[in-house]
């Protein structure tokens, strides 16, 4: 046998039926590529989602559904659930039994979520900041490594936050802010996060606002006074940027304890302290107290049950493409039935006729498994960083 | 020289039997094999080149016993001794006609001299037989009598001892029969190289040293 002519012989065949070869690899890629790689990006979605999970103790939100208040905790999606007054956050603090972080994730900039919180946050999630510091004021921001790179902003540009409808003319408008900081890449979604303080966001919201001083305002401007309290007219003019200069004019007109969150992170010192928060919110049925790894827990097990129902029926798939691919291989040989006892009447061996069958069809299986590998390569390569823009 | 005694061959299933009480051909001799279709010829060529194993019988091939040697020293000696050229060309069309003219020393054992030395000889071959402009196309795109030629050089690439043509003319025009058979005779001389030929073509005949016909030959080929 001459491995070498083989392996001359089979290349040619294999180049010159080119498209039956594609097809044949291609077939074999699917059957073999498909099953395994949703079972990787099942994975990791399941990796990440658990992990952040895991590291986020307890989660308190209205009572609503369960899911979408983790969500919006660690996620920063679903900004339609229901809210909780801030005061909760001091009646945590005051249990002693843990720390309390407020989320006030609502409103967005663009493709990306902007998240009311206070330092605490920042301290959770271990944040480093790749350039500026810290929010210190009102007004400031610090943005997430994707929303910098994805957007080139760099620190003392601005941001601005995106009106909640184009024909709400009496609604939220945009509130500019200032970009003091920019964060280390996490790889988790606080990379696509606009981080503020929470009396920012609630300025975002409109309840709080900056406006010119009355005391300066014409008449006309003044609707009415009674006592201490002035009803200015339309034409007064709303700051949407806060700055130095306007910094002391901003006020709310509602006790911050009834100000709005739309999630608490729960942090407890130890199990104890966790079990009595849970105990402590169990009946309460304005409130849910919720572990999100319980959550993805129970999220999995569904994705789960509908992921082995897919991938039996995949590999059903997988097996007839491969069972066809077979098929066409030992058809393919039948038409080269002549083609074959020339080469035996030629002089070629059984052995060499046995390689150049082998040859044809290890070759194709090499290529399709070698394809496979880079698919899932690509797979395990791409899914983090899609992840991170869908989640 | 070729010797054949006692031969007789039956194909599985198939009451036909050849039997070849003798036939000889000389080194360097030209024959000429005809007989009406279904006679057996092919089926000879064949046993002659040890395609075919006979159920007894000896076939003596320059003095070597080739009904004893097993299947894979049949096939060396057919690679090393024996050009064949088969009536339907059998030139592979996923290769050019210069890869089709390798394919001899593809399928054997040939050293990187041997391969070396046979593109010389491909070279010379296709400008005697007028292919050198065919050699990087594929079978598919020349024409009946350039393919005939194309084949007619692999079976002589490896200088055979003996050529054994299975009807080459079959499928060609007049003129190209007689360019055929004129390109293969010449050749043989050149490598001093035996050749038997079936062919049907009485026109052909007189160029051979001799032509045997296998039904005339009573004594020699016998139907059941």
């Amino acid at each position: 046998m001459n491995a070498g002519g083989v392996f001359f012989l089979g290349l040619r065949y294999l180049a010159r039926h080119r498209v039956k070869t594609i097809l044949l690899v291609s077939a074999f890629v699917l059957a073999m590529g498909l099953p395994v790689s949703i079972s990787r990006v099942v994975g990791h979605v399941e990796a990440q989602l658990r992990s952040r999970a895991e590291q986020t103790g307890l989660v308190l939100g209205a009572a609503g559904s369960a899911l979408e208040l983790t969500f919006n905790a660690l996620y920063f999606t679903k900004p339609g659930i229901a809210s909780l007054p801030y005061s909760e956050v001091e009646e945590i603090h005051d249990t002693g039994l843990g720390q309390a972080i407020p989320l006030y994730v609502r409103y967005a900039a663009g493709d990306y979520r902007i998240v009311g919180t206070n330092l605490d946050y920042l301290d959770f999630r271990k944040f480093q900041f790749a350039e500026g510091r810290s929010l210190l004021r009102l007004g400031e921001c610090v943005i997430g490594a994707r929303v910098a790179r994805e957007n080139g902003i760099q620190i003392g540009d601005s941001v601005i936050s995106s009106p909640e409808s184009l024909f709400d003319l009496a609604g939220v408008y945009p509130l500019k802010m200032k970009v003091v900081g920019i964060l280390e890449s996490t790889g988790t979604p606080d990379d696509r996060g606009i981080f503020v303080d929470l009396r920012t966001a609630w300025i975002i919201e409109g309840l709080g606002h900056g406006h010119e001083e009355a005391s300066e305002l014409s008449d006309d401007q003044i609707l009415e006074r009674k006592g201490d309290t002035v009803r200015l007219n339309a034409s007064i003019v709303e700051y949407n940027e806060i700055t130095e200069e306007n910094l002391n004019s901003f006020h709310f007109h509602e006790e911050e304890g009834k100000l709005p969150l739309t999630a608490i992170l729960v942090l407890p010192y130890d199990e104890k302290s966790q079990a009595i928060f849970k105990g402590r919110y169990a009946n309460k049925d304005t409130r849910i107290l919720v572990t999100p790894a319980d959550e993805m827990e129970e999220l999995f097990d569904t994705v789960f049950r509908v992921q082995r129902v897919v991938l039996s029926l995949l590999i059903a798939v997988g097996v007839a493409a491969a069972a066809l691919g077979l098929i066409v291989f030992l058809l393919s040989n039948r038409l080269r039935a002549a083609e074959f006892r020339h080469l035996k009447n030629l002089g070629a061996s059984p052995a060499t006729m046995k390689a150049l069958i082998g040859f044809e069809a290890g070759f194709v299986l090499l290529c399709s498994g070698l394809l496979t590998i880079a698919v899932l390569v690509l797979v395990d390569w791409i899914v983090p960083i899609v992840l991170i823009r869908l989640i | 020289m070729i010797l054949c005694e006692d031969l007789q061959f039956r194909y599985e299933g198939d009451p036909f039997t050849l039997r070849v009480n003798r036939f000889s051909s000389e080194a360097k001799e030209t024959l000429a094999l005809i007989g009406p279709s279904g006679c057996g010829k092919t089926t000879f060529l064949n046993l002659l080149a040890g395609i075919l194993q006979p159920e007894s019988g000896k076939i003596r091939f320059m003095g070597e016993s080739l009904s004893e040697l097993d299947l894979p020293e049949r096939q060396q000696f057919r690679r090393e001794k024996i050009g064949m050229i088969p009536q339907n060309f059998e030139l592979l069309d996923y290769l050019t006609v210069r890869e089709n003219l390798m394919v001899p020393f593809w399928i054997g054992k040939s050293s990187r001299e041997d391969r070396v030395e046979a593109a010389k000889r491909i070279e010379e071959l296709a400008e005697r037989t007028g292919i050198s402009p065919l050699l990087e196309k594929y079978p598919t795109h020349v024409s009946q009598g350039e393919r005939q030629r194309a084949a007619l050089c692999r079976g002589l690439i490896r200088s055979p001892q003996w050529i054994l043509a299975d009807e080459p003319t079959g499928n060609l025009d007049t003129e190209n029969q007689e360019k055929i058979v004129s390109l293969l005779l010449e050749e043989a001389d050149r490598i001093g190289a035996g050749v038997i030929m079936i062919t049907h073509e009485p026109t052909l005949q007189p160029r051979f040293d001799r032509v045997v016909d296998l039904l005339e030959l009573r004594e020699e080929v016998l139907r059941p």
